[in-house]
């Protein structure tokens, strides 16, 4: 899969990413070190274990690490769990949270599937 | 070698991304949270250029980061740049309240985080080597300074060695009593410290007295050029002798004039001035020049005062020495001379103080 079709699948700004990064062989090579961020994780399990807190950071991050890289749709989704999370207090966050692995799920597989410059 | 940036930031592809932007520049060192930074700040901020720092992080946060800084005092000389997620205004306006040199919020540009860093970098350069560039040249010019004061020191007595000299020549010359020139600039002082205080129109500093206390002892100087036979004459000089005699005045100027280039402006400017002037009256009635009021020179007018105080206490070979007392009265009713009537104030005010370097001075 090229970058452009792998970002056109998971709802990313390949456009955008090639701006910023300055060269589409750049945005390869650190779209594929998301395959091992470990945000999304740490999201999943902070939550579960009711550290509402962690579960906001690590939201930040993902967030943060998808905005960069251009995952606009992971971008979306971990920005409104990060806004939910901010105020610091327990939420109900099951549907999001399935909405996100959704989302994740789907960036991951379309990113491991990146041939190899 | 390379400057070297540090990077702040929890996710390691952010620290990736900015690392990949920066490294053909600069040298990259990496903290994944506010505690590693503090560590790595508090060691070596001295090597690093600049800052990249994150916000949100776990453990210790970016503004912890920033309120230990400004504590520290470190933000004066490390720029700081904040890459953020953060969108809100007032994170950022509390950035700039820490002293943080820019804001830059993510997803952010390649060129742009170069470009932003590269300039925030040079500014701290240019600042750094002005500094230096400053501190060099106040301590050269301290040093300068110092010269200059040993200097002014030491043409300063050379001033005062000049006058000294030239004064003794006066003495040995004339049928004056030695201690005449002493008297003068003791009398000199007196009146004059008193003119500084109550009459500060005139002018005057400590400085200046200072220097018409010395200067005073060239009044008679032009005496030099004065031919025994008139000088020493015992009798009474008749009207072309007396003529001659009143010429010591200008001639003084001109022996001062021959000197030039020994000595400082000031000096010769006012020793000028009681050479020339010293004989000239309130009313304009003096000479040479028949100044009046004011117009005769504060300095010429103390040691005219001072003159006449002396002659009169001591004794001559054309008369007897009249007492401090006697001396005071003649001066005030006008006998000897017309002064200016602040003049006048001020040696009534100094009776006691002239009477006692009189006394001092085994009169």
């Amino acid at each position: 899969m090229t970058v452009q079709e792998c970002y056109e699948k998971i709802g990313g700004d390949y456009e955008g990413v090639c701006e910023r990064m300055m060269d589409e062989a750049r945005v390869r090579k650190f779209a594929l070190k998301f395959l091992a961020d470990k945000s999304y994780e740490n999201l999943v399990e902070a939550y579960g274990s009711g550290n509402v807190e962690d579960a906001f950071r690590a939201a930040h991050t993902l967030k943060g690490v998808s905005q960069n890289l251009g995952f606009t749709r992971l971008f979306e989704v971990s920005d409104e769990i990060t806004e939910a999370l901010r105020p610091l207090e327990k939420v109900d966050l099951s549907e999001r949270l399935a909405q996100l692995k959704d989302v994740y799920d789907r960036t991951i597989d379309a990113v491991s599937q990146l041939e190899e410059a | 070698m390379k400057n070297k940036i540090l990077i702040v930031d929890d996710a390691e592809i952010n620290r990736e991304v900015l690392a990949d932007i920066l490294e053909n520049e600069y040298d990259i060192l990496q903290a994944s949270n506010g505690r590693e930074a503090l560590e790595i700040l508090k060691n070596s901020r001295k090597e690093i250029s600049a800052v990249l720092l994150d916000l949100m992080m776990p453990e210790v946060d970016g503004f912890a980061v920033l309120e230990v800084m400004k504590t520290e005092g470190w933000m004066e000389n490390l720029p700081v740049l904040i890459i953020s997620g953060e969108t809100s205004v007032k994170a950022e306006k509390r950035c700039f309240e820490y002293g943080v040199s820019d804001f830059v919020r993510k997803p952010f540009d390649n060129m742009l985080v170069n470009r932003r860093v590269n300039n925030v970098v040079g500014l701290y350069e240019l600042q750094k080597d002005l500094q230096a560039k400053v501190d060099k040249q106040t301590e050269k010019l301290r040093i300068q300074y110092k010269l200059l004061q040993v200097q002014a020191e030491k043409l300063h007595r050379t001033n005062e060695n000049i006058i000294d000299i030239l004064g003794t020549v006066v003495e040995n010359r004339s049928l004056e009593s030695g201690a005449h020139i002493k008297h003068v600039k003791g009398f000199t002082r007196v009146i004059a410290e008193r003119v500084l205080q109550d009459y500060p129109e005139y002018g005057l500093t400590k400085a200046k007295v200072d220097i018409i206390v010395s200067a005073s002892a060239l009044h008679d100087i032009g005496k030099i050029a004065i031919p025994d036979s008139i000088l020493l004459k015992p009798g009474k000089l008749n009207e072309k002798e007396y003529d001659y005699m009143k010429s010591h005045t200008t001639r003084g100027c001109d022996i001062l004039d021959s000197i030039e280039d020994i000595w400082d402006e000031e000096y010769k400017k006012v020793g000028y001035e009681i050479c020339r002037h010293h004989h000239e009256r309130f009313d304009g009635r003096g000479y040479p020049d028949k100044l009046a009021g004011d117009d005769i020179p504060i300095s010429a007018q103390i040691v005219s005062v001072a003159d006449v105080y002396d002659a009169l206490i001591s004794e001559r070979v054309y008369k007897g020495a009249y007492s401090k007392d006697e001396a005071y009265h003649m001066i005030l009713r006008g006998e000897c001379g017309v002064f200016s009537p602040k003049l006048m104030e001020c040696f009534r005010s100094v009776k006691k103080e002239l009477e006692m370097v009189a006394a001092a001075q085994g009169e």
